[in-house]
């Protein structure tokens, strides 16, 4: 009786209970890691890495007020579709060697997509603020998201078209690319030219997580938060959930799209521990992508004007982005010998 | 039933029927932990006024970005592609169907249809 279109119910509940007390736990806890390796690097001590469940919990015990400007369902609703939506996501992406959840269900197009709602739900929560700081920060985070859309799309169209070159079946399943890593399918050429896609990622995870330099939507110096200035209490708690769930979301991306690896490939283990291991190597590596996509480049860098964003975007990482996607075609030219 | 229900493209794929399920799902775990919080006290007076770092606020027509500065940012930044494109578009219809021919030949030439 657990059935429902063909799908075991159970299953699926069991599976969104799991990832979301994973996203959500995950999710905290490397923001405060994030913030304690941050600190560190300007000389400070830091709050200590449970500091964001702390904030969390104050956040529940404080008042949540409702600008008498604002559309209120839309305003309060907002922070509830970016939490699910952001949890909906990491559905679609493996979890160490724990295939995804839905990954037969949808590819990558759709992950890059649903990316998407989470921003679009903060945008949506900012202009129904009712205040003049909210309206500018939610216009500045739909530049934003167009800004790295581009360069997104060129990263993600490299590596499904050279699977599909290799004659790999069905190249935009995240299953299909964690399966098949594409520094094994790609000459010296496409190597390079991966590497140069795995750097443009780098530079859209700031982006997608409105972090500095692409902090501009929120810009507590300029527009006191920005989309989020009215944001209080439960509402404001449930949007750093989200934050914290779309940070390993987008970690989880980029590790099945470039560091797909893992401990069980290389070392014989009995099962149980082989899961341990692969799950404990993929927190290494979300670590690992959040350090020198998140970390690093907040801490060494200033907030972008965001025509500056546009242009970065658009212009210089787009550009690479291409470059990078050219390097991956002379490879496979040469390697099918359409190139002597 | 499932696989009937996924959205086929040749090459990509996905599932609305699925997508919805685990949206539901997960909407209502969001607003489980919403209800945990503290409940809007139905403040009054400056508490509910919109954050202005303590001005005064102005009239909505002073302070609403209307549709055309949506994008702002995004066009301010591609100024040298708009100032080209942007007297391109006389409002003459007939200008604009030759346009669309123009396209159409070069793409049709750029995919080899006409040679």
């Amino acid at each position: 009786m657990t059935t429902m279109f063909g799908i075991d119910m159970l299953a699926v509940v069991g599976g969104i209970v799991a990832i979301t007390v994973f996203g959500i736990v995950a999710g905290l806890v490397f923001l405060g890691i994030d913030r304690k390796v941050t600190a560190h690097m300007q000389a400070r001590i830091g709050p200590p890495i449970r500091q964001p469940f702390r904030d969390f919990l104050k956040l529940l015990c404080k008042d949540s007020s409702v600008p008498e400007n604002a559309i209120p369902w839309i305003f309060n609703g907002a922070p509830l579709l970016a939490l699910a939506s952001s949890i909906v996501i990491l559905l679609y992406l493996p979890i160490g060697s724990f295939l995804p959840v839905f990954g037969s269900y949808g590819d990558l197009i759709l992950v890059m997509y649903l990316l998407t709602i989470p921003a679009l739900a903060m945008v949506g929560g900012g202009f129904a603020s009712g205040s003049p700081y909210a309206t500018v920060g939610s216009q500045r985070e739909m530049v934003t998201m167009i800004s790295y859309e581009f360069p997104l799309a060129i990263a993600i169209i490299a590596i499904a078209w050279r699977l599909s070159v290799a004659g790999i079946a069905d190249p935009f399943s995240i299953g299909t690319i964690a399966a098949n890593p594409v520094w094994g399918v790609a000459g010296p050429l496409g190597i390079i030219g991966f590497l140069i896609l795995l750097v443009v990622l780098t530079w859209v995870t700031p982006a997608e997580l409105s972090r500095v330099p692409c902090d501009t939507p929120e810009a507590e110096t300029e527009l006191a938060g920005g989309l989020l200035v009215e944001y209080s209490g439960r509402n404001l708690a449930l949007f750093s959930l989200a934050s914290g769930v779309k940070t390993v979301a987008m970690a989880s991306l980029a590790v099945a799209l470039f560091l797909p690896w893992n401990v069980s490939s290389f070392v014989a283990l009995s099962p149980v521990v082989a899961y341990g291991a692969d799950f404990a190597f993929y927190l290494v590596k979300l670590f690992a992508v959040i350090f020198f996509s998140v970390s690093i480049i907040r801490v060494g860098m200033a907030r972008f004007r965001i025509t500056h964003v546009v242009s970065v975007y658009w212009g210089y990482l787009a550009g690479l982005g291409l470059i990078g996607l050219l390097f991956i075609v002379l490879d496979t030219a040469l390697g099918a010998g359409v190139i002597a | 039933m499932a696989a009937i229900m996924t959205l086929q493209t040749g090459t990509g794929f996905w599932n609305p029927i699925i997508w919805i399920i685990a949206f539901v799902i997960a909407f209502v775990f969001a607003y489980l932990i919403w209800m945990l919080g503290e409940k809007d006290p139905k403040k009054t007076g400056d508490l509910i006024r919109p954050y202005l770092s303590g001005n005064p606020e102005p009239a909505k027509e002073a302070v609403h970005v209307p549709g055309g500065n949506l994008y702002w940012g995004f066009t301010e930044a591609l100024q040298g592609y708009y100032t080209r494109v942007v007297p391109l578009h006389s409002g003459i219809l007939t200008d604009y169907l030759l346009w669309f021919l123009g396209v159409m030949a070069f793409v049709l030439v750029l995919v080899g249809v006409i040679v």
